[in-house]
């Protein structure tokens, strides 16, 4: 009998169901039955669900079982799942469940399907495919095709990424960076986290192409400390292109340098934001700057930087390997390419959904998610992180699309979104928005440090009907007074999801007793 | 923002101000801008043409008022009794946005609460009125560059914070005020101003500390001064200043202040207090007396670095005229003479060739002998901005100063040499950039004399100065030598900073000429961002040097023996002037010694403290038979005085002091004088006194003349110096604004000279007696002799003088931190407390000279610079033992100093009483 | 140190730095226009008085530049007294 592979996710998410005591029972069932199993760690397929998704390799192709926890091992053996064999947890071939076969995955193309940490794997599934055609190209020329491609920015203000690259590009200076915004702390955010882990070799690449089309030698990721499993990924990636000469003194032998590391982040929120982000780089306390002076010009260390987020960088190696009109084909209006969303909360089936833009929430929600996962109706959805809006019902056939959401006050962003059922406090999550505001406020400026502060003290008398006309005047007031006066989008974003639901849900703000936290 | 400023256009505002960087956090100052979308910030939006900007709308009224009620739901309502009550900027700006309630109510968070902290004996911070601005911190961080300051924690629950949360006294926090100069409340307000409520007058003055010569404000409530306020027009200090200037000027009043004249017949008389008539008529009658007794020639005049120019230019000329000889000397004999010496020989003028700002253009900056964060702070504070900003850090210094490594400051080379062999590091400078092709060959061809070169270059290059040779006499490692002379030579603008780590050797001159040669033939000279740079010690040494006293030369650096000079000066002055040179301050001890040198007016100078080898100098005076001491205080010398003259502070008088860059400010009189006169006038009574007739009206026609005997004060007058605030010195009809770069086109002399600078070792030297080297300097918090700083708060900083001592030495004498050390020289013996360092290295220990007791120039030896006499004081050797008591001087000392305050006993001559 | 002693160490201090010029004559030169420009007379007879009685001390470089000043300065009394 030959050698049956076996995919078991190392991911974080797929671990924290037990992941990794599934490839452990596994491997133990395996030996004590004297059957020949290569367990191979891949990434996430991203259908939660179902996780621990066990891959089998056969002769069909990859059948999926799922979830599988240690206990499920012994008789997924007896079922003979290790030829495909039929057993309750089975949901043949992976490529052919619908959740993932609907869905259009050009930057997570790889995500699950390999070994991350296998270079040659990578090679063999179209890798750094992207960095050979780069290097083919003059800088000015890879920058035109990354605008041509119409990406923009993943992280959530979707400023176009070539018009940033040419400025970078543009700006004189003796010393450019390459920064990665990998400081993902959207609630209900973890595609960053999934690409890293599950096929980091891709950001490496995308930095890579980044940093000769910009003249940067120098590139940092900046993650976030609480991914610890990324950060291993990443580190192990890194080292094995530096052996392979993908990064270095000589990438690929063509006299340009590239170098690369992972700097951890200390856990603040606003270091997420870009100029923070900088500043705490440079070893300072995690603060926004203002702008201009742009990143671009003036960046780390006062040097021109292009700063991207996790997915826009990720998603560069494609584009340059299939080519600008093949991205741009994708999506709608001035949304090109595809958009990894993260549906989460209370969500039947949620997980990853890589899809073009222009498909509407409800298409989202019910055709991927299966409804809500309490089975009670679905009252209010959060897309786009903590600041963004609380969107009723009436809403979901908006088109994921930056310019749709921005019609309706709302914002794409990192692409999350968070579903609540008719149980859903409304007022008691606006009261939250406010209360995160303050808890990660950066303290720069007044409108966020106080006005915060300010904004819970102002709904909890809201609630206890102190005057309640007056303070719901007064929190409209420092609404506008965060939107306008706020220096960065921290401050400047709060009030979207304490406007939505005050305008959303006025019932829940009449009220008299106190309200509560959430959690 | 600035852009409106300059259009008249008022932006509401509280983060921002003219000293500091944009910084974007109060969101006061937004406005509207046509095709930008939101509302910018306007200090942190750079002004473009043809942009269209709306600064009033109903939108930013309603934005901005909105900001201000979030900032006073968080402030105390206590405006009548605050101490900022009347400049308060959130009160200011609570009025221009119109607020007029605040919704949220004041029973939310707050942090009103909060302590204070009032560690700091000046100023006291306030954390409930804090606004977080960021102001101090950024204050702190751009304008001082000590980075004591942060902010910690964040959002609400952010506030200011002194190193890791200490108070601001235990903190690294430098006490120069700059952030209770930004802070736009109460929360950093000055105990004085808390005390005292806010001035109802000011005027500009200039600091009497260093030579950096800031600029403030004296804020005034009638005569009484309220506080000392940088002037942020000042063009030496563009609105920054130290703890000395700022905050240390309660000496001026202090109770040991004496405002009576008094004499005496013998010093171990009583004092008596006579009026003014009656003592200055009594010391003219001795002087007289004594020039009848002992020659013409035995008698002179001490004037002072503190003195203003007009007042060091009436001493010499009471010396010259009055006197009728030229022993005349300043202070300056003993901490800048040999710059004097060392630059009039090579570039042609005794003074440094740039402005301070110029160092805003240096790309690699060379400090030899100096400490400015200690000596110069306002100026350190600007050579760190760009040091910062990315120029380049050499130090020359044998013990490791806080610049070699302070925050985001790094020096390329720290070349750690031992004390006294400057000479043959410069020389091991110069031979490697002879002998690497580094010398600016048509700098040098163009601007400098030939043969001069040619044979310096041969002695440069000669092998004995090669750094490899000279590495056994000065203990740096050669290749750090080659480094840093390739550094200088050719990062682009070289820019040379020193001070009397410079001068005070034996070989001082000779080194100040080296330096001078580097300069040259880097081409680093004679335009912003090079030059060689002397920072001077105290406020007015470059004034007092160019005022004419020293007893060679006449004001304006021209020797006594030029006929044609002396015979300008004998007909505007009319009397018959001496052609040869005069006593120096060193040779009038030995005069006095001889027998021949009896009788001394000293103004504004404690030689008993500040000289070398103190009982070889009080033995000399203990020899004379009239000296006149002219002072605020009863200095060291005046224990030896028969006559005391009561000076007047700076505050008290009019006339002009000259800093380090040549730059002639305006002194000016904020009280009247405790004693009743200004220094000008008692000097004045005095040779009327003496048969000389002086009749001034005020210190302006004293300069008038200065500047009609002076070609290069020619231009200079009160009155100009009000119009251009202050003036650079050449000032003559070819630079009727003043000069702050020199040597542009040509040097002063016409070609640059190279003079050679043979290398000879110091004969204080090591030996199993003596083992250490013992080298000295000051600290911040302290000035000079300390008269002034000792009687001020200050002294929370630096109690006593201690002596560094490296570990290892300390170790092999079984020292510890705090013990008491008896160092030991072939001059003498004094007690300190030890401080166990690495600053320093082994072989060497450090002290500084601040206090009296200390005698710190008891152990200090008569060996001098060759050329000016200028004391060796950075190179004694000593031992340096363990001891449990004062040492046989140090008892000595303070028996005479207790007798010596008996005498005053009873006399009513103190300030205030 | 007596203050002949001072006097002496001085002009060998001053003739330590003008050893280096190339040209005996040159050395002598600097250290004697030195004495005459920044000494007092009265020092200067001092030392030329010394110098009669006793030459230990002196370096060769000083003793020939304390004869010249001495030259130097009888010269000079004797143009002004003639004139």
């Amino acid at each position: 009998m030959s050698r049956v592979t076996i995919y078991v996710p190392g991911d974080a998410a797929a671990a924290a169901v037990g992941a990794d005591e599934t490839a452990n029972a596994i491997t133990d069932e395996a030996r004590r039955r004297g059957a020949d199993v290569l367990v191979v760690r891949n990434g996430s397929r991203g259908l939660l669900w179902l996780e621990p998704l066990v891959e089998v390799e056969t002769p069909l192709g990859r059948v999926a079982y799922g979830p599988v926890d240690a206990a499920a091992v012994a008789g997924l053996f007896d079922a003979g799942f290790t030829s495909g064999g039929r057993h309750p947890l089975y949901h043949g071939p992976t490529a052919e469940i619908p959740y993932l076969k609907n869905q259009e995955r050009l930057t997570f193309a790889r995500v699950g399907l390999i070994d991350p940490q296998n270079i040659d794997e990578y090679l063999r599934h179209g890798g750094y495919r992207g960095l050979r055609a780069g290097l083919q190209m003059a800088p000015a020329a890879i920058v035109e095709c990354v605008t041509a491609s119409g990406l923009r920015g993943r992280g959530g203000a979707a400023f176009p990424a070539g018009i940033k690259w040419k400025t970078a590009l543009g700006a004189a200076g003796d010393q450019k960076f390459i920064v990665c915004n990998a400081d993902e702390g959207d609630s209900g955010t973890f595609s960053d986290r999934m690409l890293m882990e599950g096929d980091p070799f891709v950001l490496i690449e995308g930095m890579t192409i980044a940093g000769i089309a910009t003249g940067a030698t120098r590139g940092y990721i900046y993650l976030r400390f609480e991914y610890p499993h990324a950060h291993r990924a990443l580190n192990r990636a890194i080292s094995t292109a530096y052996a392979r000469g993908y990064l270095g003194a000589d990438v690929q032998q063509s006299g340009r340098r590239f170098d690369l590391e992972v700097r951890l982040g200390a856990g603040a929120y606003i270091c997420g934001e870009e100029t923070s982000l900088l500043e705490s780089l440079e070893g300072k306390r995690g603060q926004v700057r203002f702008k201009p002076p742009l990143p671009a010009i003036q960046g780390l260390f006062g040097k021109p930087t292009v700063i991207n987020n996790v997915i826009t960088l990720a998603s560069v190696p494609i584009i340059l390997d299939r080519g600008a009109e093949h991205y741009r084909n994708f999506g709608m209006g001035r949304s090109r390419g595809t958009l990894p969303i993260q549906l989460t909360g209370n969500i039947k089936c949620g997980g990853l959904v890589e899809k073009a833009f222009g498909l509407t929430l409800r298409e989202l929600l019910y055709d991927y998610g299966g409804g809500s996962l309490s089975g009670r109706p679905i009252k209010a959805v959060q897309v786009g992180g903590p600041l963004g809006a609380y969107l009723p019902e009436s809403q979901f056939d908006t088109k994921l699309d930056y310019e749709a959401f921005a019609d309706i006050q709302g914002m794409l962003g990192h692409g999350g979104i968070v579903v609540f059922d008719d149980t859903v406090d409304m007022a008691a999550q606006a009261r939250y928005a406010m209360e995160f505001c303050a808890i990660e406020s950066c303290g720069k400026c007044t409108p966020c440090r106080i006005g915060s502060t300010r904004g819970v003290e102002v709904i909890d008398r809201l609630l206890n009907g102190e005057n309640a006309a007056e303070q719901e005047a007064l929190l409209r007031d420092l609404c506008e007074t965060m939107t306008y006066g706020s220096l960065c989008a921290l401050g400047g974003l709060t009030p979207y999801p304490v406007r939505s639901a005050l305008n959303h849900f006025p019932e829940d703000f009449r009220r008299r007793t106190p309200a509560r936290a959430p959690g | 923002m600035r852009a409106a400023a300059i259009a008249g256009t008022a932006i509401p505002k509280l983060c921002a101000t003219e000293q500091i960087e944009a910084f974007g956090s109060c969101r006061l100052c937004l406005v509207q801008i046509e095709g930008v979308k939101g509302l910018p910030a306007s200090c942190t939006t750079p002004v473009a043409a043809g942009m269209k900007v709306t600064t009033q709308s109903r939108q930013l009224a309603e934005v901005r008022r909105g900001v201000m009620e979030l900032y006073i739901s968080d402030h105390p309502l206590d405006c009548l009794t605050c101490p900022a009550n009347g400049h308060c900027e959130l009160q200011d700006m609570a009025g221009a946005v119109g607020l007029r309630e605040v919704r949220y109510g004041y029973a939310g968070a707050n942090h009103l609460d909060a302590k204070k902290d009032t560690s700091n004996p000046y100023f006291t911070f306030d954390a409930s009125k804090c606004i977080v601005c960021s102001r101090c911190v950024r204050a702190c961080d751009e304008q001082q560059g000590t980075f004591a300051l942060t902010i910690q924690g964040r959002g609400f629950d952010s506030t200011v914070a002194a190193s890791q949360n200490e108070t601001f006294m235990d903190s690294e926090c430098v006490s120069c005020g700059a952030c209770v100069q930004a802070c736009p409340t109460a929360t950093l307000s000055e105990n004085s101003l808390i005390e005292k409520g806010q001035a109802e007058h000011s005027v500009v003055t200039t600091c009497a500390y260093c030579g950096v010569g800031c600029s403030f404000r004296a804020e005034m409530q009638g005569q009484e001064l309220v506080r000392m306020v940088p002037n942020k027009n000042g063009q030496a200090n563009h609105g920054h200043s130290c703890v000395k200037g700022r905050f240390a000027i309660g000496y001026a009043t202090h109770p040991e202040r004496i405002v009576k004249p008094m004499i005496r017949a013998k010093i171990t008389d009583p004092w008596r207090e006579v009026g003014w008539q009656e003592a200055i008529a009594h010391a003219a009658s001795e002087l007289k007396r004594i020039q009848r007794e002992y020659g013409r020639d035995s008698i002179g005049g001490i004037t002072s670095s503190r003195c203003t120019n007009e007042e060091t230019y009436l001493v010499q000329k009471l010396v010259r005229a009055g006197f009728g000889n030229n022993n005349v000397d300043t202070c300056a004999r003993v901490c800048h003479s040999p710059t004097g010496y060392g630059l009039k020989n090579t570039l042609g003028e005794s003074a440094g060739t740039q402005n301070f700002d110029s160092v805003m253009k240096a790309d690699v900056i060379f400090v030899i002998g100096a400490n400015p964060t200690d000596g110069h702070p306002v100026f350190a504070s600007q050579m760190k901005r760009r040091l910062r900003q990315g120029a380049r850090l050499i130090v020359a210094d044998p013990r490791r100063i806080d610049l070699v490594r302070t925050p985001h400051i790094e020096a390329a080379h720290h070349l750690k040499l031992r004390p006294g062999t400057n000479v043959a590091l410069i020389n091991s400078l110069a031979h490697v950039i002879v002998t690497e092709g580094l010398v600016d060959e048509s700098f040098v061809a163009a601007r400098c004399e030939t043969p001069a070169l040619e044979r310096w270059r041969q002695f440069a290059a000669a092998e004995r100065n090669s750094p490899e040779s000279m590495e056994a006499v000065t203990g740096v490692p050669a290749a750090q030598v080659r480094a840093a002379a390739r550094l200088y030579a050719t990062a682009g603008n070289g820019a040379i900073y020193y001070g009397l780590g410079v001068t005070e050797h034996s070989q001082g001159s000779t080194m100040v000429m080296g330096i001078a040669n580097l300069a040259m033939a880097t081409g680093n000279i004679g335009r912003e961002g090079v030059g060689v740079n002397p920072l001077r010690g105290q406020n007015n040494v470059q004034g007092s040097c160019d005022m004419g006293s020293f007893p060679h030369e006449f004001p304006g650096y021209r020797h006594v023996g030029d006929d044609v000079v002396r015979a300008t000066f004998e007909r505007d002055w009319g009397v018959r002037l001496q052609s040869e040179p005069g006593l120096r301050i060193p040779n009038m001890f030995e005069a006095a010694l001889d027998g021949e040198f009896k009788g001394l007016y000293i103004e504004g100078e404690d030689i008993a403290q500040s000289d070398p080898n103190t009982q070889h100098v009080t033995a000399a005076l203990l020899s004379m038979e009239c000296i006149i001491v002219q002072d605020l205080f009863l200095n060291e010398s005046a224990k030896y005085a028969h006559v005391f003259l009561p000076g007047a502070s700076f505050l008290e008088k009019d006339g002009t002091f000259t800093n380090a860059e040549r730059r002639i400010s305006r002194v000016r009189k904020v009280m009247e004088p405790k004693s009743g006169h200004a220094d000008w006038e008692i000097t004045q009574s005095l040779a009327n006194a003496l048969g000389y007739p002086m009749n001034y009206a005020h210190p302006s026609e004293i300069m008038d003349e200065i500047a009609r005997l002076t070609p290069t004060f020619a231009g200079v007058s009160f009155e100009r110096i009000e119009r251009l605030g202050s003036i650079q010195w050449p000032c003559d009809p070819s630079h009727p604004e003043g000069t702050p770069t020199m040597h542009v086109n040509e040097f002063v002399r016409g070609k640059g000279k190279f003079l050679v600078t043979e290398y000879v070792p110091t004969a204080e030297k090591v030996t199993a007696k003596f083992p250490l080297i013992l080298t000295t300097g000051r600290i911040l918090s302290q000035y000079n002799v300390g008269a002034q700083t000792r009687r001020t708060a200050n002294n929370a900083w630096h109690q006593e003088d201690r002596l560094e001592i490296h570990p290892h030495d300390a170790e092999e004498r079984g020292i510890g931190e705090g013990d008491w050390v008896g160092i030991a020289s072939r001059a003498g013996e004094t007690v300190l407390r030890a401080r166990v360092t690495d600053r320093v290295q082994p072989g060497v220990v450090y002290t500084t000279f601040h206090f009296p007791d200390s005698g710190a120039n008891v152990i200090t030896t008569d060996n001098s610079d060759w050329a000016t006499n200028c004391p060796e004081y950075k190179v004694t050797a000593v031992q340096a033992t363990r001891v449990n008591q004062p040492s046989e001087w140090q008892k000595r000392f303070r028996e005479f100093s207790e007798n010596q305050d008996s005498l005053l006993q009873g006399a009513d001559v103190f300030v205030g009483k | 140190m007596s203050s002949d002693e001072h006097l002496i160490k001085m002009a060998n201090d001053i003739a330590d730095f003008f050893r280096a010029e190339p040209l005996r004559e040159d050395a002598i030169g600097g250290i004697v226009n030195h004495i005459l420009k920044y000494w007092t007379r009265r020092m200067r007879e001092k030392l030329i008085e010394h110098l009669r009685g006793d030459t230990a001390g002196f370096d060769d470089l000083t003793l020939e530049a304390v004869r010249r000043v001495a030259a130097q300065m009888a010269a000079k009394d004797a143009g002004t007294a003639s004139a």
